[in-house]
């Protein structure tokens, strides 16, 4: 990695993480409600101000980041472990089993990916288990492609078929010598994933349709943030920026791993 | 196979596709958990109106039926009844088309306009200041959420300086912040293609021969460079047709914007389901012909991609 992408990247991750350890060590309360502080600005008892209830925004902030990272891991983690075994098993067994795969991530893959979380959100019923419903249904199918064309090329590979001479069961077959070969791209799918889930949850948390209040979400925060925007601007800055930062350090990561691995076009 | 042939199976490919999308669609009413009657009415509903409802959605009938119904309905071209105002799905769509229409072209033209220059820069100073701040533009374009550029766009150019409306369309100039807000993420990933492309294209041979001729260099970029480079920088620009709908659905809901992607979210939240299908439906279909449009392109200017 260039000094200059550890640079960008020590600056993206410093202030959510300062706000995460703040938070932390001052053992803020993100719900308890403060009305003589009623969007107050900053002090030193609330380091970043309170919003239109009193609550504390820093508390807030880092409740809605942990929430941003609990879910983009746990989407990124449930689709990549559905879309890669869907997608090594579709390429190997070929056939119908294949074909009826593929079809169904094209069909998914026929809508804008946030138009399709949203309806399947809305649908479902709010909350944070829906949500990430919502987006692993959204998020497995690259990670089904990507494997299956892979492990297409890599399926007659002598080594594959030697293992297979050998007796070697196939669930061994694809963890020990296909995995590692298809790894590279995976990974900066993640990667890419990662941040592109960040910002969807948000975004449908945004749009009332995810996160609910009272909970935190930067979502829901930059929601509350517009209508006050007259009367407190940071409202809506810090929860946006927080978002902002975090997912541009993701991105930054994915395209270093992308060029770290020499991986083409994802 | 010949380019005509090639054409008439993408479009046959298409088929298949269109059906799926259609009964997807169809099953989001069966999404909604419990009975969505009871969503939509309350437990305590009088008998009559539950079964008025349940008859309004053809749940009284059974599943196969239901489906059939639908089908047939889309393809007669009644997409259904809004179950809060009892008008025509397709016409309420299609009074708030035109808003979606007008930003999304606004947004694309801004993103060509922006991207071509930017990719264009960054790869003729490939390692230099002018690739990074074009790429670093970049970088931020596609990390900024639109949820959160558009109020901070607001927050600068209505509220602080008051140059420009805060949002609906009636008043001039109401057009220029939602489409930066919506642009800015298509130039974004425009700019990284047609740099990528652009230098891709200028390691071919024939743009070394075209330089051992002693054409001048400029000339080379944007006359033989150019055109290798603009088949996936266009077929990208195809798809963006209709991934710039999934984004003005998050557009809309912030500046008000009274559109297709408005009239989703407010479907959305007045719990009205056949107009909710309605909406995704209609994006879906434009998603789909501007992906079967993408490989069109793709087909027509690059003869490669003919032969597989």
């Amino acid at each position: 990695m260039s000094k200059r992408v550890i640079y960008l990247l020590v600056c993206c991750f410093s202030l959510p993480v300062l706000v995460l350890l703040l938070s932390a060590w001052m053992n803020l309360d993100g719900h308890r409600v403060d009305l003589d502080n009623v969007l107050s600005g900053m002090s030193a008892t609330h380091l970043l101000g309170c919003d239109a209830l009193g609550r504390d925004v820093l508390a807030r902030l880092a409740e809605g980041l942990r929430l941003s990272l609990f879910v983009g891991v746990v989407v990124v983690s449930l689709g990549a472990c559905f879309g890669i075994t869907l997608g090594m098993l579709s390429a190997w067994y070929g056939g119908w089993v294949d074909i009826c795969l593929m079809r169904m991530a094209d069909v998914l893959l026929s809508f804008p990916g946030i138009l399709l979380a949203i309806a399947l959100a809305a649908m479902l019923g709010s909350g944070v288990d829906n949500l990430i419903l919502a987006l692993v249904v959204v998020g497995w199918v690259g990670f089904a492609r990507l494997s299956r064309v892979q492990v297409l090329s890599l399926k007659h590979a002598s080594f594959v078929e030697a293992a297979r001479v050998n007796g070697m069961p196939l669930p061994y077959i694809m963890i020990r010598h296909l995995l590692p070969n298809i790894a590279a791209p995976l990974l900066v799918e993640a990667s890419f994933g990662l941040a592109a889930v960040m910002i969807s949850e948000a975004g449908l948390s945004f749009l009332g349709i995810g996160v609910q209040p009272p909970n935190a979400s930067l979502g829901t925060m930059i929601k509350e943030g517009t209508s006050l925007m007259l009367v407190q601007p940071s409202l809506v800055v810090f929860p946006g920026l927080m978002l902002f930062l975090i997912v541009m350090a993701v991105n930054l990561l994915g395209d270093a791993l992308r060029d770290h691995l020499d991986v083409k076009h994802t | 196979m010949n380019l005509g042939q090639a054409i008439i199976l993408r479009i046959l490919q298409a088929i298949p596709t269109l059906l799926g999308v259609v009964t997807l669609v169809f099953f989001l009413l069966h999404l909604v958990p419990g009975d969505p009657v009871d969503a939509l009415l309350g437990e305590t509903a009088l008998a009559a109106d539950r079964e008025a409802m349940r008859h309004a959605l053809h749940l009284d009938v059974p599943l196969m039926q239901q489906y059939f119904t639908y089908l047939q309905g889309l393809l007669s071209g009644n997409w259904g009844q809004s179950i809060i105002d009892h008008r025509d799905v397709w016409l309420r769509m299609m009074e708030r088309l035109p808003a979606t229409i007008e930003l999304a072209t606004a947004s694309l033209l801004l993103a060509i306009i922006l991207a071509l220059p930017l990719g264009y820069w960054a790869a003729r100073y490939a390692g230099k200041i002018q690739d990074t701040a074009s790429m670093t533009f970049s970088l931020l374009g596609v990390s900024i959420p639109n949820f959160w550029l558009g109020p901070m766009l607001m927050l600068l150019f209505s509220i602080e300086l008051a140059w420009l409306p805060v949002s609906g369309m009636e008043q001039a100039g109401s057009l220029v912040l939602p489409t930066v807000t919506l642009g800015t993420a298509l130039a974004a990933m425009l700019s990284r293609m047609a740099r990528s492309s652009w230098l891709e294209a200028m390691s071919m041979d024939a743009i070394r021969t075209a330089r051992a001729f002693g054409i001048a260099e400029t000339w080379i970029w944007w006359r033989h460079a150019a055109r290798i480079a603009a088949i996936p920088v266009m077929t990208m620009f195809a798809l963006q047709l209709g991934a710039v709908l999934g984004g003005a659905v998050i557009t809309e809901t912030v500046f008000d914007w009274p559109g297709l992607g408005m009239l989703t979210i407010e479907a959305i939240q007045r719990r009205d389901y056949p107009l909710v299908q309605g909406c995704v439906l209609l994006i879906a279909l434009f998603y789909v012909l501007a992906n079967l449009l993408a490989d069109v392109l793709g087909l027509l200017l690059d003869a490669r991609q003919r032969h597989v």
